[in-house]
Order: C-alpha cells, then structure tokens, then sequence
C-alpha cells in the first residue's frame, strides 16, 4: 500500500474524496460522491453549461479582474504612448500587444476555470522541479545588463520569478493539504519552508532580484501560516529577522545594502552622479507621483510619461496613474484592488477543500502583495526591482500568468460556497 | 483536530486578509497621501524645473538716430553658440566638440571641454557671432551628427544681437556703447538703457526628456518687446562739422588734455552736437589709442590693468558734463549781466584800470599789464578787463552775486540727460566768500562749473533770459516706429531781463566784431562771444602753469539760434588764450554750421565785395568765350594749353571761391596734369597770403578776421608742400594777434 502507487497514501485518499467536486461537466454526479460533498460541504448546487461559463463562477471576482484590466490597459496605453511613438513611431506599440496579450489571458483565464485545480495538486512536485529549473537556467543565460531575469522564448520573454511565485504558491499549498495534520511539527513546517526559501533566495540573489526575495519570503511565511504552522515559530522568526535587522543597522550594513540595491531610499539626495543616474528612474517616479497631487492632471496629461520616468509600462505605471488620476484616481484603484483581494479570499475560504483553500488565498494574496510592493518600490519604500503591477505593468508573461492564476481561482471558486452573483 | 486546523485557517486567512487590507494597501495609500499631499509642492516643483525649459527671446535693442534720422547706433543680428553637453556621453565626444568650437571660435579647448562636462540642455559657449562664423559652427554642427551619431542638438546657434556704431567715434562720449549683455555702458545707451532695451521674450516649454518640445501643450510664448529707439536732438553734420575743427584745433595747439564743444539750440535747450575730442571707436571701446597703449606696456606688469582702466574711464569721459572747470573771462557776461540786470552800472559807467587791482591788500594784475586806462561798461567787457570786473564784483556784491550764480544754473546739475554730470565747486555751499573771492570770482577764476552749465547760462542771455532745460533726446519711438514721447522746451525760470539780455548780445557782438573775441568773427553771420583763458589749479606737477583756453558764443547776435562752447584742456602749443586758441575754431565751426542752419546773410559793405563767387560752367566753351564768361564773373583767368576749346577747369563748376580768384581753364589733356605745391601761409597777413596764392594759381577761402595787419594766416586746410592741381580752393584761417585773453 506503502508503495504500490505514485503518490502517497494521503495524496490518494485527498483525490479521492475531493477530485470529483471540481471535475467538469459535473451534470449527473455519481450518487455516493453527491451524498458526500452533499453531507461534507452543503455546497449550492450550480447547473453548469458548457454554453454559460459564467455559471459556478463567483461574479464579482470576475468582474474585478475585468474592470482592474480594462483600468490597467487605458493606464497603462496612456503611460506609454510618447514612448512608444519615440521608440518605434508608433503609439499604440504597447497597447496593440497588450490587448492581444489580455485577450490570450483572459481567453486562457476562462479555459483555466474549467479545468479542476486539482490538477495542479498532482503537479505540485513537478512545479517546484520546474522553478528550480528556471531560476538556474536564467543564471546560465547571459545578459548584457548583468542582471538576469528574464528566460527568451521565442520572441517573448519570462521572467523567471513569475513563475517561480506560482510554482511556490502551489507547491505550499499542496504541502499543506498533504501534511495539514503535521504542520505542527518543525520538521513539516518551518525546516521545509526555510528550505524552499532559502534555496530560492539563494538563486534569486544570483540574478539579482531583491523584491522577488521579498514576495517569495511573504508568499512562503502566508502559506506556512495559512497551512497552521504554529505561532512560536513565527515569532522566531520575527525575532531573527528584527535581530538581523538591528545588527544591519547597527553596523551600517543597511546603509550600504540600500546604496548597493539600486539606491534604495535615496532617490532625492544627491550623493554621486552615478548614484543620481541609477536613481533616476525612482527620482521621476516621486516626481510623477507628487505631480499628480489630490486630484491628478488629468487623464492622459502627465508630463513625467515625455522620456523623464524610464518604461513608465512597465513597474512605474502606477507613477503615471497617480500623476494622472491624483491621490483620489489611485486610491480608487487601491480600493478596487481590495475588494479583489477581499473577494478573493473570501471566496477561497469557502473552497470545497483545503488545498482551495491554501491555493486561492495563496493566489489572491499574491496580487495584494505584488499591489503593495510594487506601490513601496515606486514610491522608494522598496529597491526598485522588477516588480510589476497586476493588470497594468505591460508585458505578456506576466500578464498572461496573472490571468492564468486568477482562471485557477475562478475554478476554485466554482467550488466555493458563497453567494455568487 | 480537523475542526481545529479548520478554524485556524479561517481565523489566520480572516487575519491575513485584514493584513493584506490594513498593512498592505494601508501602508500603500499613506505612504502615496504624504507624497502626493505633503510632498506635493516640493516634487511639483522639482518635477516642472526639469520639465520647462525656458529660453530667453532677445529683444532688440532700439537704434539710436540723429535728428535727422541718420543711424547712430543700431543692433545686428548676430548669433550664440550653445552646447547641450546632456547629448554628449563620452569624454570622447566632449573633447571633439571642444577642439572644433576652441578652433572655429577662437577659444580655449580646456575651457569648452569644461563647460561640456556639465548636464545641461544649454551651456553658452560665445555670444555675438557673425555669420560667416555661424555657416562654420552650422557645418560642424552637421559633421557631429553625421561622423559620430552626436545629437544635432548638442551644439547649436541661437539669436543674438551685436551694437553697431556706424558713425564710429563720432559723438562717443554722448552715444556711449553697451557691454556683452548689451547693457547700456555710458551716454545715452546707459542713461536711457531700460528704455532702449525693451523686455526679453521668454519661450517656456515643456520639454520631454530629450529637451525636444513636446508637442502640443504646456508653451508659452512670451513675446520679446524690443527696444524703443531714441532720435537725439544731435545732428550729425553739425557734430562732424565740430570733431573736424575740434581734432585740428587739438593738433594745432598741442592740447594734451581733449577739448570740449557743445553746440547748443538757445531756444529749446537741444544740444546739437557735443564733443569731447578725441573721442574712441564706439565699435572698439576697451582698445586705446596706440600711444596710450603703448605708455600703458611700458609700466610694470602689475601696474598695467590699473593703468588701463584709468586710461580708458578717460578716454571714455564726457568731459562737456563730467568735468569741471574755471571758466574765466567767459563768465564776465554773466556777472556784466547781474550788474546791469540790477540797474547797477550802465552804458556809461566807467572804470578804470592801471594794469592791477587791489582787494582787501591783494594786489590783482591784468593781462594787460599796462592797463587799459579808462574804459566804459563796454570796453571793460571788449578788453576783457580783470580790474573792472573786480570792480562791477563789488558793486554787485556776495549776496547778488550768489543769488545770480544760482539763478544762471551754476549751483545745481542741469539735469541734462546724460550720465555722470558733476556738481560745481563754489567757495561754499551757502554762497558766503570774502572779498578777495568775489574779486577773483567776478573774472570767473577760482571756482568750477560744468561746459554744459556754462553753455546753458550762456543760451539765457542769447534767448533773452531764460534757463532753458539741456537735452540730448528729441523723440522716443517704440518699436513700430511711432512716437511714444517728445521732449519739450522747459523753460526753468528767466534769470535776467530781455533787456539785459539784448545789451548784453549786443555789446558781445562787437566783441566778437572787434574786441577781445574778434577771432571769432565770421564773415556774414553776426556771431557774439567771450573769450576766457583760465589758469588750472592746482598747476601740474612740473610748475608750469596750465591753462583752458575757452570761447563761448552765439549767433546770429540779433536773433541768436545756436550756442557755441569750444574749449581747450590744457593747450601746450604756442598759444594758450582762449581768444588765439579757441575763438578761431569757434569760428571755423560757425562757418559751417551757420550756412548749415541756412541762417541768412548779413554782410557788410566790405564783406559783399570780397565775397566768395560760385564758379560757372566753362568747359565746352571756345578759350575765348570761357576767357570772357569767366572775367565776367570776376575772376582771373589763366589758360593752360594750346587747344581752341577748354575741356576741364579748376575750380569745378559750382566752388565758391573769393572775387578775383584764379579761375584755369586747361585746353588740352598733357597739361591737366600740372601740379603745383600748396605754399605755407601761416605767419602771413592777408595781403601776402593773396600774393602767394595767385603766385602759385590757387584759390584761397578765408575764415577769421582779416582787417588789419596784426590778423595773420594761423592754418590751412590743405597742408604745405602738396602737390595739387592749380586753381584749387585752399581754405585759410586767420587769427588776429594782440588780442591775449
């Protein structure tokens, strides 16, 4: 029994019990399935039409997802157009291969939603496999930049860390369905996850990529938390880290660390002219941002987009939102992120299972970390490296991802009992 | 178990959404409040600085024209080089840029590769380059962009304006000139500079990061106002008319000190010209002359800037307003003025001189140390008598004599418009001095005015009375060139009586006719004036006294038009009075001037006969016909050739020459080509210069007083020795001796 399958007596009885609730074309289910999910979960029963494929989904979720990408992509166009129109004669470069990179996520977003989550329960070990992969393939590949991020496929690129995040997030979450019971104990909670982290913190040391460290640290500290690891390690591992904190502090290590991420925190003052140069893009940002005051310039009248903020499509669109939009546009858009995060957490709380559960959360608090960070990174609370906005940083892996991951919540939350709209 | 792990996810996901929510989002949203609230102005502010570029417009500078609308002084376009040195990204590039402008504009490489490492959108490199220099700067512009992929912005020209100064050294101390940011530096381009600068336009555009204007909104264009121009009531021919006498007058005299003249309108207060000879190129003003330069080179090292700039604040000085001066016998007719105008003496009053006066035990000489005996009101002024005036000094007395001295505009500034005017210097400021002062004061010694304060008294007693307000700009026009201003006659108060004031031109008209000022005299213009040498104090350092030989004068005496002050610093030639040195060039310049302003005529009997004649046409006419016509006209006739038929004559036609005059008619081409020497005339009377003229078949033009032996030929318009052809007009100047003072 021990060995007599792939997988590991608990993965099989947890498929077992669950697989079937989520299974497509769920019509006429078996009855002792439906006496179970019937008896376990008092789910609502959702008729689900291939014709109607918002049936089961949770509406607002959705609709969030639709409205931040509507908002993302106008941002984002009215962002970059001087610099499309500098670099290539044309204004709309951006935006023509946003629009087909959002239809393609969000045509791959719906696909997703039919597909059992479960799915990625089975693949969660060849998940973290693949995220090793990535992150040493991406060392191996040279850059002229010195700074290696990015895997080339054909003519797109993706960023290595983009699915490493993902590849964490489901990997946690299929280590916590599997060893829910033992999450007590040090060695299926905290040595794991300070195996997964340190190992991938190592490799994204390498590229570099400091904010990547960060996610990766919050996303793997959320899933051990949510998978019930117990408190006190938590706190020690608070404790460590205000200790190394106030060791770096103390000796001026944190000083230097910010000089050498890019000139964290020091974007205003003058120090050196290299210095001024490589935070050059932060500078604009805080320009950007200050410019916009309370109320904004107005759609499509900030003057920071004119070649002063460097990819203002990328990491530092919000920059232009909130030169743009004022302190009132973003905190609309901040609002909009919230309930997002809300709904979607919510929402997986109600999954038909834990591994749902741990996912759809672990998925949801990903946008609101990327959210969070990136906003610190842009207004110089955070190295300025690479961390994109969900919906509104341009480019097709990361956004093509993002919609994949919000397909898996949306599949999740056809499981989910709660009022759907 | 499974209940608890249950409850613990929920309550932990229930926490990390409120985390996500509070923390997260919470810290997000502060964090953008402080910025975009708090920190808004400041990042606004440094957000815009690098967003705008602002490029001043220059406005125009107005043009300076003469009163008859020739241009004295006017802005060019020219150009300046800017780098944008942000577009150069190596030191490579830099050093290129450097070398090709140090060689195009004649600069320091080290300098502009300097300026080049700054990240800027606009480091000036040279102002007021012409336009062969900005093809030049245009083409390596082209070559940047082209050989090395440089940003055809990274050098590049802007507008820029450069004074010229047609008339060069003509009116330099009234013109003035402008310094490199075209700032009025003196005269009229600084004491009119706001006028004549007009506002700078400013062109504010928002700017993309490259500094390419953006392409639709956030300019402003404000225009450039340019200048307005000024018409100065100078009149060029006039001011010519004087710097040409004025220059001979200093070679002639040796005066090592430059000379003044202002030619003054007496009516309106107009100065018509003013000189302070020699001036400098207005085009050129930091080169001194070359003996100046040169003194300046022999000094030590470390002594020369200081030397430089005294000698050019020198050269540079409006001496008619900067300087002042004791203005000596000159000033006999104002203090004759007060004496009459305070019914104190009259036609009849008679003083008497043995050749001295005394005054409180001080003994006084005269310049005629014999005396002049007993003499009238108004041959004590015709001899210019120190000893009479000392005594009119007393009848007049300190208290009038102070009150006179104010109203004639000699204890205050004149408020002309021009900068740099000095105060007098009395024997004090309250008007109190003793007798031996007002004894010496009387003669006009011992204290100092300004020419210009001189000039300005002297109109009130030509324009019966009145202190009229000087003034060297007529009109200002705005840019459009319409009339913004006119500047009106402003009578300041009238000093004397109109009665006086007639004596007065009377008696200085035969003053000027056959007194102390008889050089003056110009034949057909009834001229009146004062001559006044006056000795400088303190004496240089050699010992030897130096002295300003001065004359001021009006004309026509019965309707007076112009005031003349002519006025010699420091003449070391053979002469120092003012009646040798001065009164002849008066009258040189009233020569020309008169017949300018078409005063009309008034020759005496004697005069008419001697007058010059215009020459006729002869040419074309048989020898015989020429010979005839021109005898008719009053001349002598000389023909050269052998030909029937005259084909050239000397003078040509249309030259006045005097009656009796050589007129040669040339018959053939071979003796066209005689020449003869010009003799030297100086030192001779005029029955002797006549001789020596028609000796040598020239004509002679003479200006000065001739009526008597003691009148000899003082200068010549042309010099001896040349050779010219025959019947040429040689213009003589007389000068009468005896007459000192």
């Amino acid at each position: 029994m021990k060995h007599g399958s792939s997988l590991h007596a608990p993965d099989r009885e947890y498929l077992r019990r669950y697989s079937a609730q989520a299974a497509t074309g769920g019509g006429a289910k078996a009855p002792s399935e439906k006496r179970e999910s019937m008896a376990k979960t008092r789910r609502k029963k959702n008729k689900f039409h291939l014709m109607s494929i918002g049936l089961g989904l949770d509406m607002p979720f959705c609709l969030l997802i639709l409205v931040l990408l509507t908002i993302g992509i106008i941002m984002m166009f009215s962002a970059s157009y001087p610099l499309a129109y500098t670099e290539d004669g044309d204004s709309y470069y951006y935006l023509k291969r946003q629009l087909i990179f959002a239809v393609v996520g969000v045509a791959l977003m719906i696909g997703l939603s039919y597909v059992n989550y479960h799915t990625f329960y089975k693949l969660a070990k060849v998940l973290i496999v693949v995220s090793y992969a990535v992150l040493i393939v991406v060392l191996l590949i040279p850059s002229k930049t010195g700074i290696q991020r990015w895997i080339g496929v054909g003519p797109f690129t993706i960023q290595a860390s983009e699915i490493t995040k993902f590849c964490m997030i489901v990997f946690l979450a299929y280590w916590g369905t599997k060893y829910y019971d033992k999450m007590k104990y040090i060695k299926y909670s905290l040595v794991p996850g300070i195996i997964l982290f340190g190992s991938t913190a190592v490799l994204l040391i390498m590229e570099p990529h400091y904010s990547c460290i960060v996610i990766v640290f919050l996303l793997t500290l959320i899933m051990l938390y949510l998978g019930g690891m117990p408190g006190k390690y938590f706190v020690a591992i608070g404790i460590f880290v205000g200790v190394c904190f106030v060791i770096a502090l103390s000796t001026g290590l944190l000083g230097y660390a910010m000089t050498r991420m890019d000139g964290w925190g020091q974007a205003l003052i003058y120090t050196t002219e290299e210095m001024w140069q490589t935070t050059w893009q932060t500078r604009n940002s805080l320009y950007a941002i200050g410019s916009g005051g309370l109320w904004g310039l107005g759609l499509g009248q900030s003057r920071q987009k004119y070649l002063y903020l460097p990819e203002p499509q990328n990491d530092f669109v919000f920059a232009i939102v909130c030169e743009e939009l004022g302190l009132i546009g973003a905190g609309f858009i901040l609002l909009l992120f919230g309930l997002l995060i809300w709904r979607g957490i919510t929402m997986s709380q109600r999954a038909g299972d834990t591994f749902g559960k741990l996912l759809g959360c672990g998925l949801t608090a990903q946008v609101g970390l990327q959210v969070v960070l990136n906003i610190l990174v842009i207004t110089d609370w955070l190295p300025n490296t690479g961390i994109s906005l969900p919906f509104f940083s341009y480019g097709g892996s990361s956004l093509i991802m993002l919609l994949a991951q919000m397909g898996i919540v949306l599949s999740i939350s056809r499981t989910a009992r709660i009022e759907k709209v | 178990m499974a209940k608890g792990v249950k409850q613990t996810f929920i309550s932990r996901s229930n926490r990390l959404l409120a985390m996500l929510l509070v923390l997260g989002l919470g810290a997000a949203m502060c964090r953008l409040g402080y910025l975009q609230i708090f920190k808004a102005d400041v990042l606004q502010q440094k957000a815009v600085d690098q967003q705008l570029s602002d490029t001043t417009i220059s406005a125009q500078r107005g043009t300076i024209y003469d009163v008859n609308g020739k241009v004295l002084a006017t802005s060019a376009s020219v150009w300046r080089v800017v780098i944008a040195p942000v577009y150069l990204t190596t030191d490579e590039h830099r050093q290129l840029v450097a070398d090709g402008l140090a060689e195009i504009l004649d600069m320091e490489s080290e300098t502009i590769f300097e300026k080049a490492q700054q990240s800027s959108y606009y480091v000036e490199i040279k102002r007021q380059i012409e336009s062969d220099v900005r093809e030049e700067v245009l083409a390596f512009s082209q070559q940047l962009s082209d050989q090395y992929g440089i940003n055809g912005n990274a050098v590049y020209l802007l507008d820029d304006y450069k004074r010229y100064y047609p008339y060069k050294n003509l009116a330099s101390s009234v013109i003035g000139f402008t310094g490199s940011d075209d700032q009025g530096l003196d005269g009229v381009e600084y004491q009119y500079n706001d006028i004549l600068t007009g506002t700078p336009g400013r062109l504010v555009t928002a700017t993309n990061a490259h500094g390419t204007a953006l392409p639709f909104q956030y300019s402003q264009n404000i225009e450039a106002v340019d200048g307005s121009s000024l018409v100065l009531t100078i009149d060029e021919t006039i001011q010519s008319i004087v710097e040409k006498y004025m220059q001979q007058g200093i070679e002639e005299h040796k005066v090592i000190n430059r000379g003044v003249c202002i030619i003054m309108d007496v009516d309106t207060g107009a100065v018509r010209a003013m000189a302070s000879v020699g001036g400098y190129d207005l085009n050129d003003p930091f080169t001194l002359d070359a003996e100046s330069q040169a003194q300046i080179d022999a000094l030590p090292e470390d002594e020369r800037a200081q030397a430089k700039s005294a000698a050019l604040s020198k050269m540079w000085r409006n001496k008619a307003v900067m300087d002042t001066y004791y203005p000596g016998s000159v000033f006999k007719m104002f203090t004759a003025a007060m004496a009459v105008e305070e019914g104190l003496v009259d036609e009849n009053s008679s003083f008497y001189c043995d050749g001295g006066y005394e005054v409180a035990g001080e003994l006084m000489h005269c310049h005629q140390r014999l005396g002049h005996g007993t003499q009238n009101f108004r041959q004590s002024i015709l001899n210019s008598c120190n000893p009479a005036f000392m005594q009119i000094g007393e009848l007049v007395q300190q208290e009038k004599f102070w009150q006179y001295y104010q109203a004639f505009g000699f204890s205050e500034k004149t408020g002309i418009d021009l900068p740099g005017e000095a105060d007098d210097i009395f024997f004090s400021t309250d008007g109190s001095m003793g007798p031996v002062e007002l004894a010496t004061a009387s003669f006009g010694q011992n204290f100092a005015v300004t020419p210009i304060q001189v000039a300005t008294a002297v109109c009130a007693i030509a324009n019966g009375g009145y202190i009229v307000q000087p003034h060297v700009v007529a009109q200002i026009l705005d840019s459009d060139g319409n009339v913004t201003s006119t500047t009106s006659t402003e009578v300041k108060r009238q000093v004397i009586s109109t009665e006086t004031a007639d004596l007065l031109c009377d008696i200085l008209e035969e003053n000027s006719t056959s007194g102390s000022g008889k050089n003056s005299y110009v034949p057909g213009y009834r001229v009146a004036g004062k001559t006044g040498t006056s000795e400088k104090k303190p004496a240089s350092e050699d010992g030897i006294e130096d002295y300003i030989a001065s004359f001021c004068g009006f004309a026509p005496a019965n309707d007076p038009e112009v005031v003349c002050l002519v006025f010699f610093d420091t003449p070391k030639g053979n002469a120092y009075y003012g009646s040798q040195v001065a009164a002849p060039v008066f009258a040189q310049i009233m020569s020309e001037v008169m017949p300018y302003l078409q005063v009309a005529t008034d020759y005496t009997e004697d005069e008419l006969a001697a007058l010059d004649k215009t020459a006729g046409t002869y040419m074309g006419m048989t020898v015989s016909e020429a010979t005839a016509a021109a005898e008719e006209d009053g001349y002598t006739v000389t023909v050269k050739g052998g030909g029937e038929t005259v084909l050239d004559q000397e003078p040509a036609a249309g030259t006045t020459i005097p009656q009796g005059g050589n007129v040669v008619l040339y018959t053939d081409t071979e003796s066209a080509t005689l020449q003869v020497e010009v003799p030297d005339f100086t030192g001779y009377d005029i029955m002797n210069v006549n001789w020596l003229a028609s000796n040598s078949e020239l004509n002679i033009s003479i200006t000065g007083v001739t009526d008597n032996a003691m009148c000899v030929a003082s200068s010549q318009s042309i010099a001896p020795g040349t050779m010219v052809s025959p019947g040429t007009v040689v213009k003589v100047t007389f000068t009468g001796s005896g007459v000192s003072d």
